[in-house]
């Protein structure tokens, strides 16, 4: 009995002390980088062809799509790593995904209006107005954007030349805008991996196709931080409004044969290029993958 | 003629006297040698006392450097172009970032004199200078930062330099950028003829 209690002790002190050097351990891995550096934690910097590490909070601005005008009023992180500059490519580095997978972090963003600005009651079928009625009766009514990734990190291309200049396209990004509330179901997407929204932002002039104007964004200021090891542009304002947009897709659930066309309807999609804006307040940090692995090691 | 007309006739008179007399007091001043105005060309060279160029959080400093300035007088004015600026041994305050190279572009840029009440200023316009930084932990390692723009320096005819820095910029409303933002360009310039008027004395008046 005595040696029975005995090897349980044995046992549960072996147990406690394996969990506490393994949550010691993982303390001191995700603990590691410090000051300014915390904010690289995602970026995937002890990968071999990752160089740099970008860290992008998204504060402001507004997305235009067709008819339809969203406020980021929710701010959004675009973060990750990225290569060299590849000349083959004009000089785009390719982009490498966050390590716990928020590349883009996802902000649901109001849409003003909510569900009656987007389904009208009065013109749709007899269907989609009772469930229109269920889900305004329940006070439902509210629809919010949440920009997503529509392709993998890897089809992200940023040009860090073009940032440090202040002109051309900095960001080239695969998106699509996800549409929710309880009426247009979990799968209402504008945009998808095959038929992508890309935005290729930049912080100078536009020449879009009309009706649109050119519109200028601003390359913002700049600071080193951290021993110059940090570069980080503030205010910055990248802009395009030369981007197309297609149908959406999967709105409404199994009446969605029936709620895409109001919803394109309404909204004007498909959206021709030219007819489109986004509009991007960031603040922009980049810094080295060596400078982050440098703080790891010292810091660890 | 009426006694309003005679009125404005005469304050209209006093308007075009005062504003002649505006423009010659804010008038370019000109190049001088031992108090003679530059008939013809005179090459001036020298090298800054002490340079720097600051974007907030890197400051790069260069040990030598030198210029060469070609300068005349136009119409009474004076004029410049700015032929050389060889820069070496720079360095950066930082222990991450090293100056891998650096070098003025698109030379010759032009200059003038100006008179900013009660100073006398050059403007050294269309500036670019290439910098290329290195360093594996620099966060602009590789990267071509340009700085571009105009630049305004003091003249001190005591002295014989020319000083640019912040309060220089901000009276002459000059700017320099680079990383799309505006960046601080301290220096001092001894302002020595080295061709037909060496070792006589250079003011701007």
């Amino acid at each position: 009995m005595r040696m029975n209690r005995n090897a349980t002790r044995v046992v549960c002190t072996a147990m406690m002390a394996v969990a506490l050097t393994a949550l010691g351990l993982a303390g001191s891995a995700s603990a590691a980088l410090t000051g300014e550096f915390k904010k690289f934690e995602q970026c995937p910097y002890k990968t071999a062809t990752v160089e740099r590490c970008m860290y992008t909070l998204t504060t402001g601005g507004e997305v235009i799509l067709g008819t339809k005008k969203v406020t980021l009023e929710k701010p959004v992180t675009i973060q990750g790593g990225y290569t060299e500059p590849n000349e083959a490519e004009g000089g785009y580095a390719k982009f490498f995904a966050a390590k716990d997978g928020n590349t883009i972090s996802k902000a649901a963003q109001n849409v003003p209006g909510g569900l009656a600005g987007i389904v009208p009651d009065a013109s749709s079928p007899f269907l989609v107005k009772a469930l229109i009625k269920f889900f305004f009766e329940n006070s439902l009514t509210g629809v919010s954007s949440t920009l997503e990734l529509a392709k993998t990190a890897s089809d992200i291309r940023i040009n860090e030349t073009h940032l440090a200049e202040g002109l051309g396209v900095v960001m080239k990004l695969p998106v699509k805008l996800h549409l929710e509330n309880p009426f247009l179901g979990k799968s209402c997407f504008v945009g998808s991996s095959t038929s992508p929204i890309t935005w290729e932002v930049r912080p100078d002039t536009t020449s879009p196709p009309k009706p649109n104007e050119p519109i200028t964004g601003n390359p913002g200021e700049v600071q080193f931080l951290e021993g110059a090891r940090i570069l980080k542009l503030s205010n910055v304002e990248l802009v395009d409004n030369a981007w197309s947009a297609p149908a959406a897709s999967g709105c409404g659930g199994i009446i969605s044969f029936l709620v895409n066309p109001i919803i394109n309807a309404q909204i004007g999609l498909p959206s021709a290029a030219g007819k489109n804006t986004t509009r991007l307040k960031n603040t922009i940090y980049t810094t080295t993958a060596f400078a982050l692995n440098k703080n790891y090691e010292t810091e660890k | 003629m009426n006694r309003k007309t005679k009125f404005l006739r005469g304050f209209f008179a006093a308007l075009v006297v005062s504003a002649a007399f505006a423009g010659s007091a804010g008038a370019a001043p000109a190049w001088n040698f031992e108090g003679k105005a530059l008939e013809g060309s005179e090459t001036v060279m020298g090298a800054a006392f002490e340079s720097s160029l600051t974007i907030p959080g890197l400051t790069t400093k260069c040990e030598n450097f030198l210029y060469k300035l070609t300068i005349k007088n136009e119409l009474g004015t004076g004029k410049g172009e700015l032929t050389e600026m060889p820069l070496y041994n720079c360095t950066t305050d930082t222990a991450a970032c090293s100056v891998k190279t650096i070098a003025a572009e698109t030379l010759p840029w032009p200059a003038r004199l100006t008179k900013i009440e009660p100073s006398n200023y050059i403007i050294v316009e269309k500036a670019k200078v290439g910098i290329i930084y290195s360093g594996a932990e620099c966060a602009v390692n590789g990267l071509l930062v340009r700085v571009t723009g105009t630049a305004g320096g003091l003249i001190d005819n005591t002295a014989e330099t020319a000083t640019f820095n912040e309060a220089s910029f901000k009276a002459t409303k000059t700017e320099l950028k680079a990383l799309s933002s505006a960046v601080i360009w301290s220096g001092v310039f001894p302002t020595e003829a080295f061709q037909w008027h060496r070792t006589q004395a250079l003011t701007v008046s």
